[in-house]
C-alpha cells in the first residue's frame, strides 16, 4: 500500500516555524524529517516517520506556494489563495530574508550577477550552507538591489517599505546594496578578521555621511553613490601632508593634547607622519573608482595594521582620534575645516568598530 | 438498526388522543421525512432509532436516462420504504434524514437512512413560526440570559405542550415510541433512569445532532467502524446482485463494530450515525462514523466478554484472560478518560420478551451461532450483563485486536461528527477549518477481506493521527463535524477526505466548570444553541401565552389564534404556510435592511478593518519622498469559514445567502506542479480562497454551515494530466463578537428590523 495523494488545506494557513526555517535552510524533506524526528516533536502521540513526513511535505508544499509571493511582500499582504495572519506574514517575510552571516561575507562587494551565482556552489562548500539556501540569499540580495536601485528616496526606508522587514534587517540590507554598489574589496585576507556587522557598520556611516543623499534626499540612487563633489574636495586635505609646516603644527598639537594620557605615546608621535599620510592619501584618492573599491583594505594596510604592531588599545585608537580630528581646526593656515569633519567623522567611528583588540 | 423507548401502559389518554392526531397529520403526508438534524426544545417527542435502506440498481437499464421518472420512482420506493420502517418503530416521522448515492460503472448503491421519530404535533401547526423572535434565527449561540434556567423552562415547556403526563424534556426523547409487548426487534428494556416512570432502550442509534436537552455524563467522542469486503469483478446483473448479497452482511457488521466500540468506550448512544458504503469494481467499502455518548436515562452499559469457542488447552485459556484483562483495563481507562462516572444505579431490567440468560449470551458475532456452549458460562460482568464476543475463528481475533488497536486520542484533543462535543462549553474563538484527502493505492491486487480490513482501518486511523499532529498547536482542542468522505475512485485506489473544524477550548475554565456543574445541567449552554425560529413562540408563551407574535401577516394570525384546539389540517397545507411565512419573514428582513444597510456596511467595515491582513503596522508613515506608489489595495477581509453553523464567542447579525459553487481544474502539466499533490493542494487552497472571496464581497466575514460535497479526482500519470471536481456550500454571514455587542447600532437588532419589516407589509 503506497500513499499516492496527501494533502491537507487550512483555512487559515498553519506554518510551522521550525519546519520554515528547515526549508529556509535548503533541507530535503527526508532529512528534514530526520531532523524532526530526533529533536522530538511533539509527546501527545508518537509522531511516526509517516505523519511526520506527511506533515512536512504539506509545510513544504505549502512554502513553495508562498515563495513567489514572498519574492513581493507587497503582493503577500494582498493576495487572496492563503489566509495567513499578519504577524504570521511578517513573520515569513522576516524569515525568508534573513541571511547567514558567513555567506554574506562571501559575497559581500561582489557584483550580484550571473557569475557570482554561478559560483555558489563554491561558497555553499566553504560556508558549509546548502546551496539552496545560498541561492535563496543570494537571488534576495540581488532582488532588493535591483529594486531600490531605480528608486529615489532614502535606501533604508525604500527597502523596508517594498518588502515589509524589520529596521535592523532593512538596515543590512541597505548595507549589502551599497556595497554591491560600489564594489567594495571584503575579500582580502586582510580583511577576514571583519565580520558582516562591521561593514554594515562602516556603510551605514558612508551612507549618511557621505553620499548624495546626506545633502540631498530627492535624487535619485541618492544613497548609493558617494558625493562626487565631496571626493573632489577631498583632494584639497592633502595640504595636510604636503606642507610640512602643517604638518609639523599638527603633530605637535596632537602630541601635547597625548602627552601623558597613553602609555603608547611614544609610538604615536613616532608614528604620527606616517598616519596621518595614510589617512590623507586615502581621502585624496578616493576620486578614483578603483580606489573606492579599495577604501577599507587601505584604512586596514595604511593605518589599523601598524597601530596594531605598536599595541595601541582601543581607548588609545578613540583619543588619538578625537585629537587628530580636533587639533586640525586649529590651525590658522587650513581652510577645508567643513570637508575635513565630514571625513574624519566617518573614518574615525569606521576605524574603531574596524579596529578589534 | 437500533433499539428504542415505549409508551408505557401508563401513558395517558391525552397523549394516546394526542399521538393519533400527529400521526394522522404526518400520515397524510406524503413523506413526513426531515433532513434537519437539531431541533427546538420538545419538538422531538421520542426517538425510536435509526431506521436505513440500501438498494442496488444498474443504470443502464433506464429506458430513458435524460428524463427523471424513473430516478424518481427509485427514490420513491425507497422514501416508502423508510417510512414503513419508522412506522414499525411505532414512529411517524423520520428526522436527520440523509439520501446518498455510489456508482462503479452501471452499478449504483442507492442509499437512504434517518432517525424514527416521533414529533411535537404542536409545531406542525402555523403561527409557530414566530416573526418577532428573528433574533433567534440570527443567533444560535446560548442567550445570556437563559442559560442555567433548564430545568424551569423544561417544565413550562411540558405544560404548554399540551399534555399533562409529558415526560421532562431532559429524558422524554429516549422513551420507546413502540409498544414494549410487541417490539419491532429484540432490545432489553428499563425504567428511564431520569425519570423513572417510562421505558427506555439500552442502546439508541440516531443520526441527527445531540438535542440540546438531553442529559449526559462525561464527554462524547468519535467513534468508527470500517470495513473493506472484496467481491469479483463482474458486470450487470451478476454485479448487482453480489454487492446486493454483500451488503445487509457490510451493515451487520459495521453495526457489531460500532456496538462493540460503544461498549469500550463505557457509552450508551450514538449520534450523527452515517454510514457509508462506496463500491469499486473489486471491493466495497464501508465507513460508518458517529459521536458516542452516555446518555444519562439510559441504563450504563455491560463490560464486554471474550469466551473461547474450545477451551481445551491451558494456554489458549491464557491467551483469552490476556485480551480480557486489556479489554477491562481500556474501559476502565476510557471511563476516566470521558469522564463517564455515572451514579449507581438499581438496575431493573423489564419486558424483555427475551428470556434474561439467552439475551446475554447473545452473540454480537455474525460467525457464531452456538449458544448452547456457552449457556454455561459465567455472563455477568460485574453487575452487568456483559457482550460476549467469541473467538472462534481468524477473524474475531483480528476483530478484537483490532477494536483494542484503535489509537488513543492524545491527551487534550476531543474529536465528534457531531456539531459539539457535550461537556464542552467554553470554546475560545481559536477556530481552524480544514480539509484533507488521501489517495491510497493498494500494491498487493491479491488482498484477503482481513488484509484489507488492516489497511482500511490503518488508514483511517493514521489519517487521524496525522490531523491531531497538524492541530497540537490548538491544545486543548475539540475535532467538530468530523466528515469522512471514502471513495474507490479506480481499482486499487482508496479515496478519503476529512473535513471538520479545530476549535480550541480553555481549559482552566472548563475544568471550573466540570467541577461546578451538577451531573447533566452542562447542556443548558448547548441547548441554546439552536434556538431556532421555530422555537420563538416557546418563549414568548412562556410569559404571556395570549401575546399576538409581532409582525405576523394577518393571515397567519388567524390561523395561530385558532389554537389550542387541536386541529390538523393536511401537513402540505402547513407546509405552504410555514414558506409563506418564511418567504414573508425573508422579505421583511430584505425590507428592514433597505433602511439598515447603510449601518451594515459600516458594521461590516470596522470588523473588516480590525482584522485586515497586512503585515504593516498601523500608521507606518509611507515615505513622503517616494514617487512610485506601492500596489496596496484594499486590505483583505479575513473570513472565518466552519462546518458548524454557529462560531463560538460570535454572535451572526445577518445571513447573506447561501454559496453553493461548483470547480472543475484540469491540468496537462502534473509533474510540473508537483504532482497530484501539488495538484490537488492548490486546488483547494484556490476553492477556499474563492469561497472567502465571494462571501467578502457579499459584505460578509464568515461562512458556516460549509460543506464539501463532493470532490472527485483523476489522474493519468503516464500522460502528466489529472481532473478535479470540487462542490462546496455554505451560508455567507456576518458575525460580530459578543464583546463588542455593546457597540452594534440599535437598528440592527431584529426587533427593529422586524418592526419595520412589519410595517412595510402591511
Amino acid at each position: 500500500m503506497s500513499v499516492e495523494l496527501d494533502v491537507f488545506v487550512v483555512n487559515t494557513t498553519i506554518m510551522d516555524e521550525e519546519v520554515y526555517q528547515l526549508w529556509l535552510d535548503g533541507y530535503t524533506v527526508n532529512d528534514a524529517v530526520k531532523v524532526r524526528m530526533e529533536g522530538g516533536v511533539w509527546e501527545g502521540c508518537e509522531a511516526s516517520a509517516e505523519v511526520l513526513h506527511s506533515d512536512t511535505m504539506d509545510q513544504y508544499r505549502t512554502f513553495q506556494m508562498c515563495e513567489r509571493l514572498l519574492h513581493s511582500p507587497v503582493k503577500l499582504a494582498n493576495q487572496l489563495l492563503f489566509q495567513i495572519p499578519p504577524h504570521r506574514q511578517a513573520m515569513l517575510i522576516e524569515r525568508y530574508y534573513a541571511f547567514d552571516s558567513v555567506f554574506v561575507r562571501e559575497v559581500l562587494g561582489k557584483k550580484l550577477s550571473k557569475g557570482t551565482k554561478k559560483d555558489l556552489d563554491d561558497v555553499s562548500a566553504k560556508t558549509g550552507v546548502t546551496l539552496k539556501s545560498c541561492r535563496r540569499q543570494f537571488d534576495n540580495f540581488k532582488r532588493v538591489f535591483k529594486v531600490v536601485e531605480e528608486l529615489k528616496g532614502p535606501l533604508v526606508e525604500n527597502i523596508r517599505q517594498h518588502f515589509f522587514l524589520s529596521d535592523k534587517l532593512a538596515r543590512d540590507y541597505a548595507a549589502i546594496v551599497f556595497f554591491a554598489n560600489n564594489r567594495f574589496e571584503t575579500g582580502k585576507k586582510k580583511l577576514h578578521y571583519l565580520t558582516f556587522q562591521d561593514f554594515a557598520f562602516c556603510a551605514g556611516q558612508l551612507i549618511s555621511n557621505w553620499t548624495v543623499g546626506a545633502l540631498d534626499n530627492m535624487v535619485e540612487d541618492m544613497d548609493v553613490d558617494l558625493e562626487k563633489e565631496f571626493l573632489q574636495d577631498l583632494k584639497e586635505l592633502k595640504i595636510l601632508i604636503t606642507d610640512r609646516d602643517l604638518l609639523d603644527q599638527h603633530k605637535s598639537l596632537v602630541c601635547t593634547a597625548l602627552r601623558g594620557k597613553t602609555k603608547a605615546f611614544n609610538e604615536m608621535e613616532a608614528n604620527f607622519k606616517n598616519l596621518s599620510r595614510g589617512l590623507v592619501n586615502i581621502a585624496a584618492k578616493l576620486t578614483n573608482t578603483k580606489e573606492v573599491r579599495d577604501f577599507f583594505i587601505d584604512l586596514v594596510e595604511k593605518f589599523i595594521e601598524p597601530c596594531w604592531s605598536d599595541k595601541w588599545t582601543a581607548g588609545d585608537m578613540r583619543l588619538y582620534l578625537t585629537h587628530y580630528t580636533n587639533s586640525a581646526h586649529v590651525l590658522d593656515t587650513f581652510k577645508h575645516q567643513v570637508v575635513w569633519d565630514r571625513y574624519m567623522g566617518v573614518i574615525k567611528s569606521c576605524i574603531l568598530k574596524m579596529y578589534h583588540d | 438498526m437500533g433499539s428504542g423507548g415505549s409508551v408505557g401502559k401508563e401513558a395517558g389518554p391525552l397523549k394516546t388522543l394526542l399521538r393519533q392526531h400527529t400521526q394522522s397529520a404526518l400520515e397524510q403526508r406524503e413523506f413526513p421525512i426531515f433532513t434537519l438534524t437539531c431541533f427546538p426544545p420538545g419538538f422531538l417527542v421520542h426517538v425510536g432509532g435509526v431506521v436505513s435502506t440500501r438498494s442496488v440498481k444498474l443504470l443502464d437499464r433506464i429506458h430513458n436516462p435524460d428524463e427523471p421518472e424513473t430516478r424518481d420512482a427509485w427514490w420513491e420506493e425507497i422514501r416508502q420504504e423508510i417510512k414503513s420502517h419508522a412506522k414499525a418503530l411505532g414512529c411517524h416521522a423520520v428526522v436527520g434524514y440523509s439520501e446518498s448515492t455510489s456508482i462503479c460503472e452501471e452499478v449504483c448503491i442507492l442509499s437512504a437512512s434517518g432517525t424514527a421519530a416521533m414529533l411535537n404535533p404542536r409545531f406542525m401547526r402555523e403561527g409557530c413560526l414566530d416573526i418577532g423572535g428573528s433574533d433567534h434565527r440570527l443567533s444560535r449561540q446560548p442567550h445570556p440570559g437563559m442559560v442555567g434556567s433548564e430545568r424551569g423552562e423544561g417544565e413550562v415547556s411540558s405544560t404548554w405542550l399540551g399534555f399533562e403526563d409529558a415526560s421532562p424534556p431532559s429524558c422524554g426523547f429516549v422513551h420507546i415510541p413502540y409498544d414494549e409487548f410487541n417490539m419491532p426487534f429484540p432490545a432489553q428494556l428499563t425504567y428511564c433512569y431520569h425519570c423513572r416512570r417510562q421505558k427506555v432502550p439500552d442502546v439508541l442509534f440516531t443520526t441527527i445532532d445531540l438535542p440540546a436537552e438531553a442529559e449526559v455524563t462525561g464527554k462524547g467522542c468519535l467513534i468508527q467502524a470500517r470495513l473493506c469486503r472484496t467481491k469479483k469483478k463482474a458486470q450487470g446483473e451478476v454485479n448487482a446482485t453480489s454487492i446486493s448479497n454483500l451488503l445487509p452482511f457490510m451493515e451487520y457488521e459495521l453495526h457489531t463494530q460500532l456496538m462493540n466500540k460503544l461498549k469500550l468506550r463505557s457509552m450508551n448512544a450514538l449520534f450523527g450515525l452515517r454510514i457509508q458504503i462506496s463500491v469499486g469494481e473489486n471491493m466495497l467499502l464501508g465507513l460508518a462514523s458517529a459521536t458516542g455518548v452516555y446518555l444519562s436515562a439510559l441504563p450504563a452499559p455491560g463490560g464486554i466478554q471474550i469466551a473461547g469457542k474450545t477451551p481445551s488447552d491451558l494456554s489458549y485459556d491464557q491467551h483469552i484472560s490476556t485480551i480480557q484483562k486489556r479489554i477491562d483495563d481500556t474501559i476502565a481507562k476510557n471511563k476516566e478518560l470521558y469522564n463517564i462516572h455515572p451514579p449507581e444505579c438499581i438496575e431493573e431490567v423489564v419486558g424483555s420478551p427475551i428470556p434474561d440468560r439467552q439475551r446475554s449470551s447473545r452473540l454480537f458475532r455474525s460467525t457464531s451461532e452456538s449458544s448452547d456452549e456457552l449457556s454455561e458460562l459465567d455472563l455477568s460482568h460485574g453487575k452487568k450483563d456483559a457482550f460476549v464476543l467469541e473467538i472462534d475463528d481468524t477473524d474475531a481475533v483480528e476483530d478484537i485486536q483490532s477494536l483494542l488497536t484503535d489509537a488513543p486520542i492524545p491527551a487534550g484533543f476531543y474529536s465528534c461528527n457531531t456539531e459539539v462535543m457535550p461537556g464542552i462549553h467554553n470554546w475560545t474563538s481559536g477556530l481552524q477549518m480544514f480539509t484533507s484527502v488521501r489517495v491510497y493505492r493498494l500494491s498487493n491486487a491479491n488482498l484477503t477481506n482481513q488484509g484489507l480490513n488492516k489497511i482500511f482501518t490503518d488508514l483511517c486511523e493514521n489519517l487521524l493521527k496525522s490531523l491531531y499532529f497538524k492541530l497540537r498547536s490548538m491544545i486543548p482542542c475539540c475535532l467538530c463535524h468530523l466528515n469522512f468522505t471514502v471513495a474507490v475512485p479506480e481499482e486499487e485506489l482508496i479515496q478519503v477526505a476529512v473535513t471538520a473544524v479545530a476549535m480550541s477550548f480553555d481549559k482552566e475554565t472548563q475544568q471550573a466548570a466540570d467541577r461546578a456543574l451538577t451531573r447533566g445541567s452542562g447542556e443548558n449552554e448547548e441547548q441554546l444553541q439552536f434556538s431556532m425560529e421555530l422555537c420563538g413562540e416557546s418563549t414568548i408563551s412562556n410569559n404571556q401565552p395570549t401575546a399576538k407574535p409581532s409582525g405576523v401577516p394577518e393571515s397567519a394570525m388567524v390561523h395561530s389564534s385558532r389554537a389550542p384546539s387541536v386541529d390538523y389540517g393536511s401537513f402540505a397545507d402547513r407546509c405552504s404556510t410555514w414558506l409563506e411565512l418564511l418567504r414573508l419573514k425573508a422579505h421583511t428582513i430584505r425590507r428592514g435592511s433597505v433602511k439598515t444597510s447603510r449601518r451594515t456596511q459600516l458594521l461590516a467595515h470596522s470588523v473588516s478593518s480590525s482584522e485586515r491582513c497586512s503585515p504593516l503596522p498601523e500608521g507606518r508613515s509611507r515615505s513622503l519622498r517616494s514617487t512610485r506608489s506601492l500596489p496596496c489595495g484594499a486590505p483583505v477581509t479575513v473570513v472565518k469559514m466552519t462546518p458548524l453553523s454557529f462560531l463560538p464567542g460570535t454572535r451572526i447579525v445577518k445571513y447573506l445567502g447561501i454559496i453553493n459553487m461548483f470547480f472543475i481544474r484540469e491540468t496537462t502539466s502534473l509533474r510540473e506542479e508537483g504532482g497530484v499533490s501539488g495538484f490537488l493542494h492548490s486546488f483547494i487552497a484556490e476553492v477556499f480562497a474563492m469561497v472567502r472571496a465571494h462571501v467578502a464581497a457579499l459584505g460578509g466575514n464568515a461562512l458556516v454551515s460549509y460543506s464539501m460535497k463532493e470532490c472527485v479526482f483523476m489522474e493519468n500519470p503516464n500522460k502528466n494530466q489529472a481532473q478535479c471536481l470540487i462542490n462546496v456550500s455554505g451560508d455567507a454571514v456576518i458575525f460580530i463578537r459578543e464583546s463588542d455587542q455593546e457597540a452594534i447600532p440599535p437598528l440592527l437588532t431584529s426587533r427593529q428590523t422586524s418592526g419595520t419589516g412589519a410595517d412595510g407589509t402591511t
